[in-house]
């Protein structure tokens, strides 16, 4: 290293600043490049095109029928809850844990005590929100398999939560909040399609 | 900024003095880095072993994202190709830096071996860093082919036919052999998947490792130079050469330049010519494989063409293939066919400028003769310059002694 | 000087290599070659490559699919609702997100024509969008009602374009040959043209790094003398 010039007759101001330039630019260029790599773990087009909205015919629902629907790889639930059902979820809020669904998912217009567009059709993703199993469908007040005092709706049997037949949390159970509502529109009096929102120009 | 000092490094304190009491990071960084000396007088040809470093990160960091959507199985392959093209979100950015990445490799590779033949560093007391080198070549060579095979297109396929077929060459075991490697009857789903193997796993671990050998066996000589002299010989009071200069900050800034400039060239095959004119991807290559239709006409990829050149040159199965087997092997002799005492072109005599000229310019006609179809004359000319590529070595070790050299310079130029 | 003259021997072998030996190499590299009309297409051209997805519907996905291509990316990059292009291309048979798969069914096209219909999604190329363009443009009537074709002699493939011909004018079937010959490019590489808009950019980018760095090696190399 003898053949290098003493420090002092070196610019080390352009120096600096240019090594400072340099990591910058080299800073942002490799920000760009990672990019890709990390956009590459979105859901491709594939996985779009499997997760499109999915339409249902339900026209041939009977009251207090359920059907089951995938979207996404996910269950969806519609029920059709018939008019004594309804009445009974009025009086249920004191037992529940998030009876105005002020913690749980669900689209805005789906924020209502019955969790629904129209108060008939229950439409809501079959999974625990405890820890991701498939609930049962079980109805009816008092249904024999069920402990006593059974209110109707859907009960987990990995963890014991139960939930009301609008989805709603019970207290005292597992699961911290409401079931999920997917977003969905009605087509018509007939069909419905999960994984559109009902807004204008909503798209899943 | 370079500590100049050359007293032990008296590390900072902090993490810094915490961490190198307990492994050696700044000892390391100074004798491979900051207190790796070397010559000054490096030109452009000293770029391509920096550059290569950079291809294999590259292939690392895109190749790990491939297999990330890629599936290899015989059914499934082709599909997933093109499901990375089309679905994968950036997906056809990763795969075309990947494609070009492998051609980009053997160019900067070829570039750097053309280096050391011009100024003799494959020379005592660097014959082994040359070895180390030609063996990563050949895994080089291995992990390319292994990974044309995977898209499993019509190229893929028959190219990876032709290629294992030539084990079959090899007299009493060699179709034993070939059905071995092949784990099948013909080319098929179980060797899609050993060949994956190969590729993502075991050969990136023996060049990772080939790599680290091959600047720790570089390290511990010392860098060449264009003039091809020994920079050790003279040096300061403080014991550093005089014609050295710290590799960082140095080397460090300059090959960063030479990065971005290496990137440029290749962001524009990337991005406007991704296909290299149909010699990074093949044509046929758009078309899955199918194992009842040959391609009209099949052609290895540009990198392999010289030595197929070669195998087709000599009219016999068995010597073909000794014969490509011969024009590799016979560069890890280079340290000792060539025995004249001065290694750089700049001062060695008529001789070795006229039999490596020959030798590179047999080298670039084979290669692409390889790439053209078989016709009589091209044959003609291909057992010329295969002729003319064997007789670099074999008149290089006569001619080499009694070389009329030009007075070598003690300090670099 | 001398050694400015020795310097450069491996300068003088690099135009040797790339001034004289690779065009040699090129000049025997061009074989015989089938004389291919030019598409003269454009990717970029939406409109065109609008016509050319209706009429590739209408004229070939009787027979052909591109099964890597789904009607939703179709109508993205040119410019359609998801309604449209299902009006368009299936007359409301296919859902957007189903994949663009040929109507026939599933070996119809062996009884009738001998070969299964090739997908025709990287058609352009496997052998080029000229050769696509002349293959459609190839068809000759051998003897009274007996088609051949000059780019694929013997082809199976009925001439589909025989009617576009008959009544249309050059302008117009030149038109409609160009535009499937362009939709088929664009289905074999769909981010073609965020490709190219993209690289430009990065190569920008790549400039002001290489100044910059340039200027920094420059500045530290003057520690050094030579």
């Amino acid at each position: 290293m003898s053949e290098v010039k003493t420090i002092e007759t070196v610019n080390m101001k352009r120096r600096q600043v240019l090594a400072g330039a340099t990591g910058v630019v080299g800073a942002i260029g490799a920000t760009f490049a990672a990019v890709p790599f990390v956009g590459s773990w979105q859901p491709s087009e594939k996985a779009k095109a499997a997760g499109a909205p999915v339409d249902a015919d339900i026209s041939a629902m009977q009251p207090g029928q359920m059907m089951t629907l995938s979207w996404r790889g996910k269950p969806v639930w519609v029920v059709r809850r018939t008019p004594d059902m309804l009445e009974r979820l009025s009086a249920l809020d004191e037992f529940l844990r998030d009876p105005l669904s002020n913690d749980s998912l669900q689209p805005d217009y789906c924020k209502n005590p019955m969790r629904a567009i129209n108060a008939e059709y229950l439409v809501v993703v079959g999974i625990c929100t405890h820890l991701g199993c498939a609930p049962l469908y079980r109805p009816a007040v008092n249904s024999p398999d069920m402990a006593a005092n059974w209110r109707g709706g859907f009960f987990c049997p990995c963890h014991g939560s139960s939930f009301d037949l609008a989805g709603r949390v019970f207290r005292s159970v597992p699961a911290p909040t409401n079931l999920e509502i997917p977003p969905h529109r009605f087509l018509s009096e007939t069909r419905i399609r999960i994984g559109e929102d009902t807004q204008e120009g909503g798209q899943a | 900024m370079s500590e100049q000092s050359t007293n032990s490094s008296a590390p900072a304190g902090g993490l810094l003095k915490w961490l190198d009491d307990r492994y050696p990071l700044i000892s390391t960084w100074n004798e491979h880095v900051a207190q790796y000396y070397a010559p000054k007088n490096f030109n452009f040809w000293y770029f391509f072993g920096s550059l290569a470093l950079l291809v294999l990160v590259n292939q690392f960091v895109t190749g790990i994202w491939l297999t990330m959507s890629y599936k290899p199985s015989a059914a499934e392959a082709f599909n997933s190709i093109e499901y990375i093209m089309r679905d994968v979100e950036w997906g056809w950015l990763i795969r075309y830096m990947h494609t070009t990445g492998a051609s980009a490799f053997f160019i900067v590779v070829y570039l750097h071996m053309t280096r050391a033949l011009l100024y003799g560093s494959y020379k005592q007391p660097r014959e082994l860093v040359w070895l180390i080198g030609m063996l990563i070549f050949v895994v080089l060579m291995a992990e390319a082919f292994m990974g044309y095979m995977l898209p499993w297109g019509q190229m893929s396929y028959w190219g990876a036919q032709v290629i294992i077929s030539l084990f079959s060459a090899i007299p009493l075991v060699g179709p034993d052999l070939a059905l071995w490697i092949r784990g099948d009857y013909i080319i098929s789903d179980a060797t899609l998947n050993r060949f994956f193997a190969l590729h993502v796993i075991a050969l990136p671990l023996v060049l990772v490792i080939l790599v680290f050998m091959h600047i720790v066996a570089l390290h511990k000589v010392g860098s060449n130079n264009p003039d091809g002299i020994e920079i050790k010989k003279y040096k300061d009071v403080q014991g550093l050469p005089l014609d050295g200069i710290a590799f960082h900050p140095y080397y460090t800034v300059k090959d960063s330049f030479g990065a971005v400039f290496f990137m440029i060239l290749f962001a524009l095959v990337v991005f406007y010519l991704p296909e290299g004119g149909g010699y990074f991807i093949e044509a046929p290559n758009f078309e899955p494989a199918d194992p009842l239709k040959t391609p009209d006409h099949i052609a290895p990829v540009w990198y392999f063409t010289p030595f197929y050149a070669i195998l087709r040159a000599v009219p016999d199965k068995f010597f073909g293939v000794v014969a490509m087997g011969a024009s590799i092997a016979v560069l890890f002799a280079m340290p000792w066919l060539d025995r004249c005492k001065v290694k750089s072109i700049r001062y060695r005599g008529y001789s070795y400028k006229l039999l490596l000229t020959m030798f590179l310019i047999s080298f670039v006609v084979l290669g692409v003769l390889g790439a053209l179809p078989s016709t009589p004359t091209y044959t003609k000319l291909a057992q010329i310059f295969t002729i003319l590529y064997f007789a670099f070595f074999i008149i290089l070790p006569f001619t080499s002694v009694n070389e009329r050299t030009k007075p070598v310079p003690e300090r670099t130029t | 000087m001398l050694t400015k003259l020795l310097n450069s021997f491996s300068k003088r072998l690099i135009w040797l290599i790339t001034g004289t030996v690779l065009p040699m190499s090129f000049a025997f590299a061009a074989g015989p070659n089938l004389q291919l009309e030019s598409a003269n297409n454009n990717v970029r051209d939406v409109e065109s490559l609008q016509r050319g997805a209706v009429h590739f519907a209408n004229y070939c996905m009787a027979c052909h699919s591109t099964k890597y291509m789904r009607y939703i990316r179709i109508a993205r990059d040119l410019g359609w609702q998801d309604e449209e292009v299902i009006d368009k291309m299936t007359y409301g048979l296919a859902l957007p997100v189903d994949d663009v798969i040929t109507r026939i069914q599933e070996g119809v096209s062996q009884q009738v024509f001998g070969t299964e219909a090739p997908d025709l999604s990287l058609m352009a190329r496997l052998k080029g969008t000229d050769y696509v363009y002349s293959f459609i443009r190839g068809y000759f009537e051998e003897e009274e009602g007996k088609w051949n074709n000059h780019v694929l002699a013997g082809t199976s493939m009925p001439n589909v374009l025989e009617g576009v011909k008959r009544h249309s004018t050059t302008e117009e079937y030149d038109q409609t040959t160009r535009d499937i010959a362009n939709f088929l490019e664009y289905v074999a590489e769909p981010y073609k043209v965020k490709r190219w808009d993209l690289g430009w950019k990065v190569i920008l980018f790549l400039l002001l790094l290489l100044i910059l760095t340039y200027l920094l090696k420059k500045e530290y190399w003057r520690d050094i003398k030579h």
